[in-house]
């Protein structure tokens, strides 16, 4: 460790750190756009240029190390003349999009004007005109007169990607960032860009014009489109009521994580957001009857049905098709439940279809929990319809996976075979048609509870939004269930996911907390 | 008459043949280096020698050679900067086009000296026929055994290639040598690392220009004292002085360091054109702030021209004249430095651009007030910020030229002066 | 259809290639090869050349776009290019700009109608004591005038 003075405040630090990191964790920002600690610092930009008292020139802090008892200052006077200096070229150079620009209210030319610049332009030429609002991707729309030339763009798709699709062509202020020749970006990354892009230079089409950066909330969670599970940040409209929302999640951005995703997400689970609000399932619905059914009527009206089948010794009767992506404590309620107290045989597991794996985060699997069910002792048997219906007496269907899966035609035969058929699920389908009782689940971003991915990391997370309707939780759903169940165990005391969490540690070795 | 030594055989007819330049004396430094020194031995005589390098930044080679790891596993490279970018400069051209031997010599002395075994010579584009002649004198060499394996028998091995580059002042500048070297556009790189560690191909690297190494001979065959002699005690050697401009006499001028500028334009190149007066002296140049007809008393050395306010450079002496508007050689200025500029760093990528459009238009007749003050500024928040040198060999000539002329400049201005 | 290099160039740019320790080093090199047989570099060059040099496309096209030499259109017969920067311009160089756009009937950047001349100005030379100076393809000419512009011209077929 080594110590030195950032603005005469004593900081310690690890040998060898730049002034750039060793400021970050001391809390002290230092204003920079072409550096991003994905990548080697490039240097460039020129904004996080510091004085080290003893050195005659301004240095940069992304790049130089520290050395014992150096004493740097980031905010005197010689280097907010600096800052100044270089913001008044990016200004000089750069179009007044603000009102029309999505990056508005969270742009970092934006930020720094406001902190340090607040002059005049003293530009007098005619700025360079350049390419605007071209589609170089699907989902990005690049507009040349915005960039800072800070090339975070082209690294990222260097050394990400490797797909380079972007480079840096010409020379002097001629120099621009591109694709070649219309060919557009086509990687499963690319959301990334307008992510680190530091102004309104790449930019979201899924995003444009559809609201303001500042009237999102935003909320961490957990991918839940495959099995990486990479840390995400939900940004939702915090309820401006000005005008009518149609939806209240607006987009998915990644979110740091060292272990899991770094800094990246890919754009499946990017842009998949909208399964959040679309065609939510949000009452509950009996088929059968012209009656209203609530929870306090459902559930005992199921449970009846359950301890029938228990009392006549015809557990065999019940079937479950659940789905991985349960949480954890999900999956462990339903072991306890229908495995341990029912003795149930007829479990079965349909997942939406594995895909292809990159080698940067995306896995086959499509899930987020497939790993969890193994751990919690599940053998994640496919569906066979013939072990099933014929002596079926009580289905129950976790998600509506089963959708697009069999030809429904197919599937209605099967189930015309089975008496009592209850749907638990969050979205609405053309399977419903075929239930007896549809009760309405929450997703996970309305609810807590725990994932583990593929290698084995077991992810706490906590909810980021209201349940819509009546929609609720599966974890409580499967209590409420157990508690009325002529059984003494010990599922009826659970109250949270964490107390779940807990007895599962308690039980099975791979969910013992690590401290 | 000056003492000719690197330019003693530039009259002399066919010298740039090994057979004539072996006739005159020549390939004797490398039997001395490679049969009777030791690297070492070199390396102590080459820094005693005080030689600064020509082609602008004026670092000590030997210092230079110094920095190199001495045993690594990685191979260590050389690169001959014969960019020769800077405008009024042309002396390298003579050096390789009339004596390319003498540099090969230096190239393998110094090689030999820091243990590199393959040297690059990185020539610019715009030098097709004297790259050609540079092949032919590598050519002669390696048929004669004095490039390839086993030189002399000495067991030191050493090849040379030419690289041609293709358009970009830029690749003058060290690391974006390497970088163009490599295959890349001409960015400079970040220092450190410096390319003494981290240099082409991620190897030690040493870079030199063509005038500092074919010194290099010289001071092997006659010792760092003479060398010292010839020049001055801090800054050994001869320069070879390029005059351009409005003298009448505008050529190469091999003169001692510390030779004063007054003397070489007025003495050896002649003095001014006939009917035309003297107004300004760029004296190592276009990157070196430019003198007043009342400065040019100054002697043509580092340090005297430090002290001047100015810069040494690569020795290239443009002599302007009265009948020539300040704000005409202000557009030159601003018009080459911006095309020059990589574009890689903010305050030279667009203040350059800033400046040029603002001179354009002043130079169209529609300078306003402020624009001196807005050209002022910018070029001082370019000096000093940027990532390589080109941004302060840009900000020091405009500043100098505003500072020192601004009247003149104003008078362009309606309403003004 | 891309066109192929002839052997005699493929034999040059292997050769280049074996230079260095790396193929994408030789990328300055083989593209003034590769100029001088086809005469400018388009789309199709840089293909082939990156499948060479084991790099892709728009790698090359970076490189193409940062150096002033490599032209991305074809050129005249002779590309003549004037100096414009100091020495020369203090010796004439802008009038004598003037009159070769004149002469040829063309502006910069410009080919004449026979593709025979193309017109472009270029950053200092290195042969500031001849100024003014221009390079028709790589050779110098120097201490100009509106006449020996003329011989000169006069002499090119």
């Amino acid at each position: 460790m080594v110590k030195i003075f950032i603005d005469e405040k004593p900081v310690e630090t690890k040998e060898g750190a730049t002034i750039f990191k060793a400021a970050q964790e001391a809390g002290i920002p230092i204003p920079h756009l072409c550096y991003h600690p994905a990548f080697e610092p490039e240097g460039t930009c020129r904004m996080c240029l510091v004085e080290i008292e003893g050195v005659p020139k301004l240095e940069l802090a992304c790049s130089t190390q520290v050395r014992e008892g150096m004493k740097i200052f980031t905010r005197n006077e010689r280097v907010v003349e600096a800052r100044k200096g270089v913001l008044e070229f990016l200004c000089a150079e750069h179009p007044l999009d603000c009102p029309i620009c999505d990056q508005a209210g969270e742009c970092k030319l934006q930020d720094y004007y406001e902190e340090y610049g607040l002059f005049d332009s003293q530009f007098r030429e005619v700025k360079e005109k350049r390419r605007k609002k071209a589609q170089i991707a699907k989902n990005l729309i690049h507009d040349q007169e915005r960039c800072v030339l800070c090339r975070r763009c082209v690294r990222f798709l260097r050394e990400v990607t490797g797909t380079r699709e972007m480079g840096v062509f010409e020379r002097g202020n001629h120099t621009e960032v591109n694709i070649l020749d219309e060919i557009n970006i086509d990687n499963n990354y690319s959301g990334n860009l307008a992510e680190i892009c530091p102004v309104g230079a790449i930019t979201d089409s899924d995003f444009r014009f559809k609201t303001r950066s500042w009237f999102l909330a935003e909320g961490d969670s957990i991918c839940p489109h495959c099995s990486r599970g990479c840390s995400v940040s939900i940004h939702y409209n915090s309820a401006f009521h000005r005008f009518p929302v149609p939806k209240r999640v607006f987009r998915v951005n990644s979110r740091t994580n060292p272990d899991i995703n770094g800094y990246w997400i890919c754009d499946i689970g990017r842009y998949a957001y909208p399964y959040i609000d679309k065609n939510r399932c949000d009452k509950i619905i009996f088929n059968n009857d012209n009656t209203q059914l609530s929870w306090e009527s459902a559930i005992p009206l199921i449970a009846k049905k359950m301890r029938r089948l228990k009392d006549m010794d015809n557990t065999s009767h019940l079937a479950i098709i659940m789905n991985t992506w349960l949480t954890n404590e999900e999956l462990f309620l339903l072991k306890k439940l229908f495995v341990d107290y029912f003795q149930a045989e007829n479990i079965f597991f349909v997942d939406p279809p594995h895909g292809e794996a990159d080698d940067v985060l995306l896995t086959a699997e499509r899930t987020p929990n497939r790993k969890g069910a193994v751990e919690i002792g599940f053998d994640l048997r496919p569906l066979d319809w013939s072990e099933l219906s014929g002596n079926t007496d009580i289905l129950l269907i976790f998600g509506s996976f089963l959708t697009g899966q069999t030809d429904s035609g197919e599937v209605k035969t099967h189930l015309d075979k089975i008496e009592t058929k209850i749907l638990l699920t969050p979205h609405s389908s053309d399977l419903d048609a075929l239930m007896d009782i549809i009760l309405p689940t929450a997703v996970i971003p309305e609810k807590s509870g725990s994932l583990t991915n593929v290698d084995g990391i077991v992810q706490e997370f906590a909810p980021v939004l209201e349940g819509i309707g009546e929609s609720q939780p599966e974890w409580k759903i499967l209590i409420d269930l157990a508690k009325l169940m002529n059984a003494d165990f010990s599922v009826k005391t659970f109250t949270s996911p964490a107390v779940i969490l807990e007895e599962m540690g308690k039980e099975i070795a791979f969910f013992k907390k690590r401290q | 008459m000056a003492e000719k030594l690197l330019t003693k055989l530039f009259d002399v007819e066919n010298a740039h043949t090994i057979d004539i330049y072996i006739q005159k004396n020549g390939y004797r430094a490398i039997q001395k280096a490679l049969k009777e020194m030791t690297p070492e031995q070199i390396l102590e005589e080459v820094k005693a020698a005080n030689l600064r390098g020509r082609g602008g930044a004026g670092f000590p080679a030997g210092v230079k050679w110094g920095f190199v790891p001495k045993t690594v596993d990685k191979p260590k490279y050389l690169c001959v900067n014969a960019d020769e970018g800077e405008p009024g400069t042309f002396k390298d051209r003579y050096i390789m086009t009339h004596n390319p031997h003498l540099l090969l010599e230096g190239i393998i002395i110094s090689s030999y000296c820091v243990g590199i075994h393959t040297a690059y010579i990185y020539i610019r584009g715009e030098y097709e026929v004297i790259a050609l002649r540079l092949e032919e004198a590598i050519a002669e060499a390696y048929a004669k055994g004095y490039l390839g394996k086993d030189i002399l028998g000495s067991g030191f091995d050493l090849d040379v290639y030419v690289h041609r580059g293709a358009g970009a002042y830029i690749c003058g500048e060290e690391t974006a040598l390497l970088e163009s070297l490599e295959g890349k556009r001409g960015n400079p790189r970040l220092k450190p690392p410096f390319p003494a560690s981290i240099g082409l191909f991620k190897c030690p690297t040493v870079i030199n220009n063509i005038e500092t190494l074919a010194n290099v001979p010289l001071i092997i065959l006659n010792g760092a004292d003479w060398f010292k002699q010839k020049g001055l005690p801090k800054d050994g050697g001869t320069r070879i002085f390029g005059v351009s401009g409005m003298v009448a006499k505008p050529g190469i001028y091999e003169l001692p360091i510390g030779t004063p500028l007054k003397d070489i334009i007025f003495e050896h190149a002649g003095g001014m054109k006939k009917g035309k007066k003297l107004k300004a002296v760029i004296p190592g140049g276009m990157s070196a702030p430019v003198l007043t007809a009342d400065e040019i008393n100054v002697a043509m050395d580092f340090d005297s021209l430090v002290e001047a306010k100015s810069m040494l450079g690569s020795g290239a002496i443009i002599v302007i004249d009265q009948d020539t508007s300040m704000l005409e050689v202000l557009r030159l200025v601003a018009k080459f430095y911006s095309h020059e500029s990589c574009g890689q760093c903010t305050p030279c990528r667009i203040g350059n651009a800033w400046i040029r459009k603002t001179v354009d238009r002043m130079a169209n007749g529609a300078g306003q007030k402020g624009d001196i003050d807005n050209i002022i500024r910018v070029a001082s928040n370019i000096l000093g910020k940027t990532l390589c040198p080109l941004g302060d060999a840009a900000a020091m000539p405009i500043l100098s030229i505003t500072q020192k002329f601004r009247e003149e400049l104003e008078s362009h201005i309606k309403g003004q002066g | 259809m891309s066109p192929e290099f002839s052997d005699q160039t493929k034999q040059k740019i292997a050769e280049v290639i074996a230079r260095y320790p790396q193929k994408k080093a030789a990328l300055l090199p083989v593209l003034h090869l590769v100029q001088q047989e086809i005469g400018h570099i388009s789309a199709a060059e840089e293909i082939q050349l990156a499948g060479l040099l084991e790099l892709k496309p728009i790698q090359v096209r970076e490189v193409v776009t940062f150096y002033t030499m490599y032209n991305r259109q074809p050129v005249g017969k002779y590309h003549i290019q004037v100096c414009s920067n100091l020495s020369c311009s203090l010796l004439g160089a802008q009038s004598l700009i003037d009159y070769l756009k004149d002469k040829l009937g063309i502006d910069l950047g410009e080919t004449t109608s026979d593709k025979k001349f193309t017109l472009t100005t270029v950053e200092c030379l290195g042969a500031c004591e001849h100024a003014p100076c221009m390079m028709v393809n790589f050779d110098y000419y120097g201490k100009l005038s509106k006449k020996t512009i003329d011989e000169i011209l006069d002499h090119l077929e």
